[in-house]
């Protein structure tokens, strides 16, 4: 598995088991960047509740994300949300699609609840870059999206492009490192041929880019760095608008799943190094002489 | 942030539970569609990938990502057949045997299917109690104590939770206790207490084990080998013998016979009895159980009779199944209970919890307290008697507690406690382990009995 998938896995399973056989059901779980769900049937068995917190929703909100969760899931979505989180959907499992490839489309829908609602600033970027495009120039309001406690995603939509940057904290020292190996690696990869259409990708540690600079609530420690991506209309067009959301939204966890990869893989191959050089070590040993030690009556001794 | 519930994972030679605190069920049985029966061997903690790559080789021209080019669960199973793909069971009797394949077990079991960030959230993980010794020479029959999980095992688990995943904090418990802790839901538990007796049968052994306010008595635990396969293998030879099998492919017989365990059987309060209630009536007791061939589609049906008592009564009556093994559950509990210090058997007789599925067969945990309970009276009536009826003594209680999340009750256990305020005072943070090292493992802390 090299890419994350962009749905929910227990949405998913649990739908389809509960599609199949309705029962009672009180579930809570999590998502990346500390998204909290809770699946319930508040009601009756067949009245699904699934609702979700978010912590950056005021800001979603702000950039419409209520209107792409209206669009994707219209009369689900409930005006009210239910306490403690901030948006819930209703599925009535009497009423979903009857043919399998519907159904399945219906779930995993439902399991893109995050990502949905997560898309908001990315589509609304996309839309003021095509209205800048005809006036030539300027620049679009520059979104900020405090998804986790100490670091933010920033979109802004230019005439000729739309910037995304992340600003990242590692709280490890090891994983700074490998953070910053990747990071880099990501701005080299590109040079390879196959990639070259790959949106461009900028890093800097410390000083944050030209374009949020001016931001007072930026923290500017050894181990922030910020990763600046910038996407060409090429990469937003309709057919690839959505796979692009998908994609950027989970990058901190990529970068972070693969960090923690790497130091497994790490590990494998030290603990390999330590097999090797073991049976080293055991070849070296001498062969103890055994000499047969016994006592005056001649009675040989044992050890017991 | 607000905190985030615990990930709770309990991974077992068979299934692993994951999920998070707080919930009733586990998230994912990992390997294991929940309606589907598995056997030894087809059901596993399971990776499936190319095997690890002994030499990097040229590594500055490969920046390869075969390492994450692997599948777990059932996923590992469907590819198994890919060219390339193996499948490996990291986890032997209980104890991790390959620690790589386990690394990349966690790390995509949490990435992948729980969707959580390791950084954000505490972990409880469930050691196991002891690795089963399936060939013991016999010459070591006298020293039957198997060596429990050794604490190396623990410090290792550690270094990779705090090392390679950067985890908030861990705890790792031993499943004796989440099973007690298990039993709390039950509304006959008052007290929240943690010393009692833990009968635990799973698929392949039956564990009974003494535990003293939180800790183990581990000199006195013992192992049955009846469980659940056993039961299954019985019923099948019970239909055989019948000639039932006849009408079912060979190849769904097993599979019948798990079914007719699960779904039909029960366990009797007198064989006799039962026997004449079937022949006297068996309109009203024989069951019929319908199938389908799997790969025909045709369907076949059976007659379910005498094997919907007799399955379970081979925990009770062990030789119409076994001879090798002839002691009764309810002598071996009495002689774990006699075994461990004199001050904790009452509590170890007043509560005796069931844990894993075999354990899960209507009235078993009755016949259990009631044969037990009779162990135990005729002893005190010995003993008074050889006092010369001078000294009575004043009875003691035996209970038997079963409860609705029996299955599971492990898994329940921990996500019960992982909910709990103090779990993360107890556990070992990442600032201690920074500071002391994976030697903290060592250190295991109780928490949550009201006593």
């Amino acid at each position: 598995m090299i890419l994350l998938e962009p749905h929910n896995v227990i949405i998913q399973t649990t739908l389809g088991e509960k599609i199949i056989k309705p029962s009672s059901l009180d579930v809570a779980f999590v998502d990346y960047d500390g998204v909290r769900f809770h699946l319930s049937t508040p009601q009756s068995k067949t009245l699904l509740l699934l609702s979700m917190h978010i912590r950056c929703w005021d800001e979603l909100v702000k950039y419409g994300a209520l209107e792409i969760l209206q669009r994707e899931y219209g009369s689900l979505l409930q005006p009210q949300a239910e306490p403690e989180y901030n948006v819930s959907l209703v599925i009535d499992l009497e009423q979903i699609p009857a043919s399998p490839e519907d159904r399945s489309a219906f779930i995993l829908s439902i399991a893109l609840f995050k990502r949905n609602a997560l898309a908001a600033p990315f589509e609304l970027a996309f839309k003021n870059q095509k209205a800048l495009e005809s006036s030539g120039s300027g620049q679009g309001e520059l979104m900020e999206i405090h998804y986790r406690d100490e670091e933010a995603i920033y979109v802004q939509a230019s005439h000729d492009r739309v910037t995304v940057i992340f600003s990242t904290i590692f709280a490890d020292e090891t994983d700074r490192i490998f953070g910053k190996v990747f990071l880099q690696e990501f701005v080299d990869a590109r040079r390879q041929p196959a990639i070259q259409n790959a949106p461009q990708v900028l890093y800097s540690n410390r000083d944050p880019p030209l374009e949020i600079r001016h931001l007072a609530n930026l923290r500017n420690t050894e181990d922030t760095g910020y990763v600046t991506f910038v996407l060409f209309p090429r990469h937003f067009t309709p057919a690839n608008a959505p796979g692009t959301i998908s994609h950027i939204q989970l990058f901190r966890d990529y970068l972070h799943y693969h960090i923690k990869c790497s130091k497994a893989y790490m590990h494998s191959r030290m603990r390999h190094r330590v097999a090797e050089f073991q049976k080293v070590l055991n070849r070296a040993k001498q062969e103890v002489a055994t000499t047969e030690r016994k006592t005056v009556t001649g009675r040989t001794m044992s050890t017991r | 942030m607000s905190l985030l519930a615990p990930i709770i994972c309990d991974n077992g030679t068979g299934y692993s539970k994951i999920g998070f605190a707080g919930n009733s069920d586990p998230s994912f049985f990992l390997q294991c569609l929940p309606n589907c029966n598995c056997y030894s061997g087809t059901c596993f903690t399971v990776i499936s990938g190319p095997p690890v790559p002994s030499k990097p080789g040229q590594i500055a021209s490969k920046r390869g990502v075969e390492d994450l080019d692997f599948f777990i669960g059932d996923e590992a199973l469907a590819n198994a057949k890919t060219p390339g793909f193996g499948l490996n069971y990291p986890i032997r009797h209980g104890m991790i045997d390959n620690w790589d394949h386990m690394e990349r077990y966690w790390e995509q079991t949490i990435f992948k299917y729980l969707r959580a960030e390791p950084e954000d959230h505490y972990f409880l993980l469930v050691r196991p109690q002891s690795p089963v010794i399936v060939e013991a020479p016999l010459t070591q029959s006298l020293q039957t104590e198997p060596p429990l999980n050794p604490p190396e095992n623990r410090e290792q688990t550690a270094e990779i939770f705090f090392e390679s995943f950067n985890i908030k904090g861990l705890y790792i418990a031993v499943q004796a206790v989440l099973a007690l802790a298990a039993s709390w839901s039950s509304n006959r538990v008052t007290d929240r207490t943690l010393t009692g007796t833990v009968i635990d049968s799973g698929d392949g052994v039956t564990h009974v084990i003494p535990c003293a306010e939180g800790y183990v008595i581990g000199s006195a635990i013992k192992h049955i080998p009846i469980a659940g396969r056993d039961i299954t293998q019985f019923v099948l030879n019970l239909m055989r013998e019948r000639g039932e099998t006849t009408a079912i492919p060979p190849e769904d017989q097993l599979r019948v016979a798990g079914k007719v365990k699960e779904n039909y059987s029960y366990v009797c309060q007198d064989i006799v009895k039962e026997f004449r209630r079937f022949d006297a009536e068996p309109y009203k007791f024989f069951e019929r159980f319908e199938g389908e061939h799997s790969v025909t589609g045709r369907k076949y049906n059976v007659d379910v009779g005498y094997e919907r008592f007799l399955a379970p009564e081979i925990f009770f009556n062990p030789e119409i199944y076994s001879s090798d093994f002839l002691t009764p559950l309810p002598q071996i509990v009495d002689d774990v209970i006699q075994q461990s210090p004199i001050d904790v058997r009452r509590g170890l007789y007043k509560n005796i919890v069931l844990s894993g599925g075999s354990t899960m067969f209507q009235h078993f945990g009755n016949r259990l307290k009631r044969d037990l309970k009779q162990l135990v009276d005729r002893r005190l009536d010995a003993s008074a008697l050889a006092s010369g009826s001078a000294l009575k003594s004043s009875g003691v209680e035996v209970d038997v507690i079963s409860h609705k999340r029996q299955r599971y009750a492990v898994w329940f256990g921990g996500s019960l406690l992982a909910s709990l305020p103090e779990f993360y005072t107890s556990c070992h943070t990442k600032a201690q382990y920074d500071e002391i090292g994976p030697s903290i493992c060592r250190r295991y802390q109780i928490f949550g009995s009201a006593t």
